[in-house]
């Protein structure tokens, strides 16, 4: 009906994106579902390829109705794909058994695409793809997530070489032993500035400590299940970590290494928990949270959960408690439906002047 | 209380002129969110009226509120005001003056608002033409039938 054969005159509502080019075009692509992606080829001429350098490529099983399906389609999309065209970010996510070496084709042409963010979601045991990972000098980011019931049975490699990653986040991977008697898996990343540690993970020896030794690590988020039971006990060798966010059970040890403090951390989260009545372990004690207050004696601004809160409540006659730590405070951000009198108090009696945040 | 030296530089003013001649008197500090506007007085230090040869006055308005305010929240509720023409004259403006956040906003905000939707719908809604030849656009639809299944017929 549009295509007429007179030659149209051009109306003042033109093709708008004719003026966009195509690196914008490829922007908003990049929202898109990849199915809607590739249907874009159909618009018109300039949009006939324009899918196939699309720099990110996000890979969700369950949007397919079977896993034949799934790998029918990945595979299409990596044959017709512009080999030439850097790949920047692949996000992969597949719930269910699916064939490995499927997992293993998709890595491979990301890393030999030049990928800089990856992201992987499965429930299966990656440990044979870890080592293609090693010589990839592209990766700025990288995200693991593996669950794995009951127990995690990956590895996390402690020689990893990723020179130019500064994010890493994992989810589901057991910390060993490494040459040096010590599990201390991120000491070789030299650029590492931003660290996640949470779900399922554990130190396969739960003897040992995990150490993150980092010396450029300003970011870290701890979320580990709420049982002290094979929970993960963290030493902090990081002399420059500003933001320190921590959700699990209350450590039962200092954080900081031997030799070692806390006190560059300026900003902290913590949402803390406490074995109460059955669930208690013979060293669960709420005082152990205002050790770990001392240890963050330097905090800028601080925000407590509910659940912290709680264990706070249980520290016997608290006001009559001396307590030196958060003489820094400038920012304190509290539940407004937790809190008391006698904990703001306390928390704030060496900053007075702190602002207080109710949530 | 604020630094002094920033406040001398933040108070400093420019104008900038839209296509259809509107002023708007912006602080330094704003304008130079707009790395085209950056580059301007990078080049010419004493200009004190900018053109803007593309840009409407009243999206010029909207681009300026948009650096002014934008934060997670605001971005969010954002792109709600606006019809699709605005969005996209507002994309085409934010390519334009070279703002990274809004175009980041202005490309999310419209891929949602034709995701699902029919390539037909699509071409309508940005006068797209479609120079296929018919033979060519079943040629596309055959090749690419594992990516057509399940679309919204508007």
């Amino acid at each position: 009906m549009k295509r007429g054969t007179k030659k149209r005159i051009k109306e003042k509502n033109e093709d708008r994106f004719s003026c966009l080019p195509d690196y914008v075009l490829l922007h908003i692509l990049s929202f898109f579902d990849i199915k809607e992606a590739i249907q874009t080829c159909i618009l018109s001429t300039r949009w006939k390829n324009l899918w196939k350098i699309l720099p990110t490529l996000t890979l969700i099983s369950s949007q397919f109705a079977t896993f034949e399906a799934f790998t029918k389609f990945i595979s299409k999309i990596l044959s017709l794909r512009d080999a030439s065209a850097s790949l920047d970010v692949l996000d992969f996510q597949c719930e269910g058994r699916m064939d490995p070496r499927e997992l293993k084709r998709i890595l491979t042409y990301a890393i030999s695409h030049s990928v800089k963010r990856l992201r992987i979601d499965v429930n299966f045991d990656i440990q044979q793809f870890l080592p293609s990972l090693f010589s990839c000098h592209t990766l700025t980011s990288l995200h693991l997530s593996i669950y794995e019931s009951p127990r995690p049975i990956t590895l996390f490699p402690n020689s990893l070489n990723l020179p130019a990653v500064t994010t890493l986040a994992l989810n589901g991977f057991l910390f060993c032993v490494g040459d040096d008697g010590r599990v201390d898996p991120f000491s070789k990343f030299d650029k590492l500035d931003t660290l996640m540690i949470y779900g399922a993970c554990e130190v396969r020896d739960n003897k040992l400590n995990l150490c993150i030794s980092s010396t450029t690590l300003v970011n870290l988020t701890i979320r580990t299940n709420y049982s002290a039971a094979g929970g993960i006990r963290f030493q902090l060798y990081t002399p420059n970590l500003c933001t320190f966010v921590y959700h699990g059970h209350i450590p039962f040890q200092k954080l900081c290494g031997i030799n070692s403090n806390l006190s560059s951390i300026k900003h902290v989260l913590l949402d803390m928990t406490i074995g109460v009545g059955m669930w208690s372990n013979p060293k669960d004690n709420p005082l152990l949270l205002l050790h770990l207050l001392d240890e963050l004696a330097n905090v800028e601004s601080l925000t407590i959960s509910h659940r912290t809160l709680k264990v706070l409540s249980l520290v016997p006659y608290l006001l009559e408690i001396e307590f030196t730590s958060l003489y820094n405070l400038k920012s304190l951000k509290v539940d407004g439906k937790f809190i008391t009198e006698g904990m703001l108090y306390f928390l704030l009696q060496n900053a007075p002047s702190a602002k207080v945040i109710l949530y | 209380m604020a630094e002094e030296k920033s406040q001398a530089s933040s108070s400093k003013m420019l104008t900038l002129k839209a296509s259809d001649g509107v002023l708007f008197e912006v602080e330094l500090n704003i304008a130079k969110e707009m790395k085209t506007v950056q580059a301007y007085i990078d080049d010419c230090e004493d200009i004190e009226t900018i053109p803007i040869p593309n840009v409407l006055g009243k999206h010029l308005a909207i681009v300026i509120e948009y650096i002014k305010k934008t934060n997670e929240e605001y971005d969010a509720e954002f792109e709600k005001q606006w019809n699709m023409d605005d969005l996209q004259l507002l994309l085409l403006a934010a390519n334009y003056l070279n703002i990274s956040g809004l175009q980041e906003c202005l490309c999310k905000a419209i891929a949602k608002r034709i995701e699902n939707k029919s390539p037909e719908y699509v071409r309508k809604v940005f006068n797209i033409e479609n120079d296929h030849s018919p033979e060519e656009e079943a040629k596309l639809r055959k090749e690419y039938k594992w990516a057509f299944e399940g679309v919204d017929k508007d």
